[in-house]
């Protein structure tokens, strides 16, 4: 039972990186991550029932309040707040158009299963599709960061790469020990306020958010 | 006792957070590295005696070995000397309005921050909190290499962060891969433990393993600079305050570097041999070396010039791991120690010079010896030292080197090695030399009078240049005994 709902979640997750490849603005960035990282916590919560009923180890079911609270409360808002702060009114930051970029995000699929296709996940009872799922979502992240121009699409293409390592932690090998967990949701979140801040600093130095202007330091 | 090692640094940030004047957190800065260095040394005593430290207290995390206490004690040395180096530096920047004086408090809590991360990487045997430790030591540097706010400073800091995070969270993918590998094998208390995956390793999951290396090779690569993700490091390198570049490039490497290590020596244990990790890291190595010599010959910027440096330096370590005999793990981590005395030395000058000429241009400066007699002459000499002319210790650890791999036939491998260490010898040679002739200019030069500006700074180079041009000739013996102990935790032969 579980097992089919974890399959189900982690097409989801996949499909919502697909998802947040085709936004157009950065509000639906935002958006698309947050629902991301409810799908997240929905997988974390059916693992830590599991876990909680099987072993009765609580540490997967803190993991989820603290997704729930982190990445789909605390994060967003933030990002939100630096957003409504540097608005812009040219909204199209992409380098290629939408449908190739989604064209390029199924190659990267293609290329994580072939990846996968010579290990054997299968030692816990976890079907090798998922980690298929899990690991394009961290590829897609990466391309997303890449095809975006704007500094607050690259910090949301690494919240993505960072849910989809979350993700692939969590359906390989049952969740890592539970002070990486911690330290991991320590180092995320100074990341978005070091980003944050450093957002706030580029567009007072460069009054744009744009990182096509960071390019003055070369050779 | 190690537990001080982390609680010194915190205790240190709170008093720098309360008190008030200059003096005093000037006093704290150093007072704290020299207590941490203090400690270090009789931790060292301890690690050559009895082998590993380990406590079962606070969940068994807290672990050195003579591995990494080799390492804590370059970072803490760095330390000290870039604390030190930094009262002058700070006060002189002051002085010339380059900074406001109200920054001098935030400076150095990002700075004992720092310390306190890689501290914190190298005193844990769980390869999960290595990670998180590696990726806190960026986020904690990404103010100090942005510390200017000037347009250059922010790009730099920002190319930082992105690309060290996004390397880092590759290094990541491996290490949750490394935990695949080893599911069923470990209990649940040992997930990650490093002593626990190496002592089973054999058992391992060989495929797995194999794939979580090339991650962790990648990320933690990228944050030691290896090319061709070396991207960031010279904008960071160049940008950042020069007591900040010297730890950048003396340490901050090296711990990445001690993460590619560690895992090197899980995954040959497990293959039985290192032909695998060899042939990634010894091509990765002679790219970055390649790269480097590319840039390091058409380069305008002193700063930027050892940044490249850097590269070379980490290339040829790897080199050396991927070798993986006696003698050139030997020369690997001995040149871990000497590229960091001599490249923080080398910025530390550095940074006496560009507050004197406030230029990074290499061709506005003229005749650095007569306007900077002691920081001049340490440049040069430091110059020679890093591209490896005897007597200086590179040239020892190089040659080693050089000397493991022709024992191994690799025959190709040494002549491209020892090609490109000439080609970087000349660039360095060609490119920098320039400053040190002609007359200098009184018009050109913003600060031309004769002098040297920090002088407890410029008795940290003269330390260190002594301690660079002693090591070439004379190794003393606990230095000898800790890495010869260090080597054996590598290969496996304890």
């Amino acid at each position: 039972m579980s097992e089919n709902l974890l399959e189900t979640l982690s097409v989801l997750i996949l499909l919502s990186s697909f998802v947040l490849m085709a936004n157009k603005r950065i509000s639906s960035y935002i958006k698309s991550f947050r629902i991301q990282s409810m799908l997240i916590a929905l997988a974390a919560g059916v693992m830590g029932v599991r876990s909680l009923s099987d072993e009765g180890r609580w540490d997967i079911l803190i993991v989820c309040i603290l997704i729930v609270v982190l990445k789909v409360i605390y994060i967003p808002g933030l990002l939100n707040r630096t957003y409504a702060s540097v608005r812009y009114k040219v909204e199209k930051d992409f380098i290629l158009n939408i449908p190739i970029l989604v064209l390029v995000c199924c190659g990267l699929v293609v290329f994580s299963y072939f990846t996968l296709a010579t290990i054997d996940g299968s030692s816990q009872g976890m079907s090798n599709m998922q980690l298929v799922n899990s690991v394009s979502v961290i590829w897609i992240g990466l391309f997303f960061m890449i095809s975006r121009k704007k500094a607050l699409g690259q910090i949301i293409g690494f919240l993505v790469i960072e849910n989809g390592l979350y993700i692939t932690a969590m359906l390989a090998t049952q969740g890592m020990p539970f002070i990486v967990d911690l330290g991991i949701f320590i180092d995320l979140v100074t990341f978005v306020l070091i980003m944050g801040m450093l957002t706030f600093r580029i567009n007072d130095q460069f009054d744009s958010i744009d990182t096509d202007q960071l390019n003055n330091l070369k050779g | 006792m190690g537990f001080l090692l982390l609680v010194i640094p915190i205790i240190a940030l709170l008093l720098l957070f309360i008190l008030k004047p200059k003096r005093l957190l000037h006093l704290v800065s150093v007072s704290s590295a020299v207590l941490l260095l203090i400690i270090a040394a009789v931790l060292t005593y301890k690690v050559i005696l009895y082998g590993a430290i380990a406590y079962s207290s606070l969940g068994g995390f807290f672990y050195l070995d003579a591995l990494s206490m080799m390492i804590l004690d370059i970072v803490l040395m760095i330390g000290l000397m870039a604390a030190i180096f930094s009262i002058g530096y700070l006060e002189e920047e002051v002085k010339q309005g380059k900074l406001p004086a109200k920054k001098i408090r935030l400076y150095y809590m990002l700075m004992v921050t720092f310390i306190f991360t890689m501290v914190l990487a190298l005193t844990v045997k769980n390869m999960g909190l290595m990670w998180i430790a590696i990726e806190a030591t960026t986020l904690a540097s990404a103010f100090l290499v942005g510390f200017y706010n000037n347009r250059y400073a922010l790009e730099a800091a920002w190319k930082y962060v992105i690309i060290c995070s996004v390397g880092i969270a590759v290094a990541l993918l491996g290490i949750i891969l490394l935990h695949l590998s080893s599911a069923g094998i470990l209990e649940n208390g040992s997930f990650l433990d490093w002593t626990a995956l190496y002592a089973n390793a054999a058992s391992l999951k060989s495929s797995v393993l194999r794939l979580a290396f090339i991650f962790i090779l990648v990320g933690f690569g990228t944050k030691a600079g290896l090319a061709p993700m070396h991207t960031w490091l010279p904008d960071a390198h160049s940008q950042a305050p020069s007591p900040i570049s010297a730890m950048l490039s003396g340490v901050l490497l090296n711990s990445a570097m001690y993460g590619i290590i560690r895992t090197t020596a899980i995954v040959n244990h497990n293959q039985g041999s290192s032909s695998f990790t060899g042939r990634l890291l010894i091509g990765i190595g002679i790219l970055s070396i390649a790269t480097a010599a590319v840039f390091i010959l058409t380069q305008k910027d002193y700063k930027r010039l050892l940044a490249y440096s850097s590269i070379e330096h980490m290339g040829i370590i790897a080199v050396a791991i991927g070798i993986f005999t006696p003698l050139s793990i030997f020369g690997g981590l001995l040149h871990m120690i000497n590229h960091s005395l001599t490249k923080s030395m080398l910025f530390l000058s550095a940074g006496n010079i560009m507050q004197k000429y406030d230029t990074k241009q290499i061709f506005k400066i003229k005749g650095i010896l007569k306007t900077l007699p002691i920081s001049g002459t340490v440049f040069l000499l430091g110059l020679f030292a890093i591209a490896g002319t005897p007597p200086f210790s590179v040239f020892a650890s190089e040659f080693s080197i050089t000397a493991a791999i022709f024992n191994q036939l690799n025959l190709w491998v040494g002549i491209v090695f020892i090609l490109l260490l000439a080609a970087v010898f000349a660039g360095i040679a060609v490119t920098l030399f320039k400053m040190f002739y002609g007359q200098p200019d009184s018009t050109e030069a913003a600060d031309p009078r004769t002098g040297e500006i920090n002088i407890p700074g410029t008795v940290c180079l003269v330390v260190l240049l002594t301690a660079v041009a002693a090591g070439g000739i004379y190794l003393p013996e606990t230095v000898r005994e800790l890495i010869i102990q260090a080597q054996s935790i590598v290969l496996g032969t304890i």
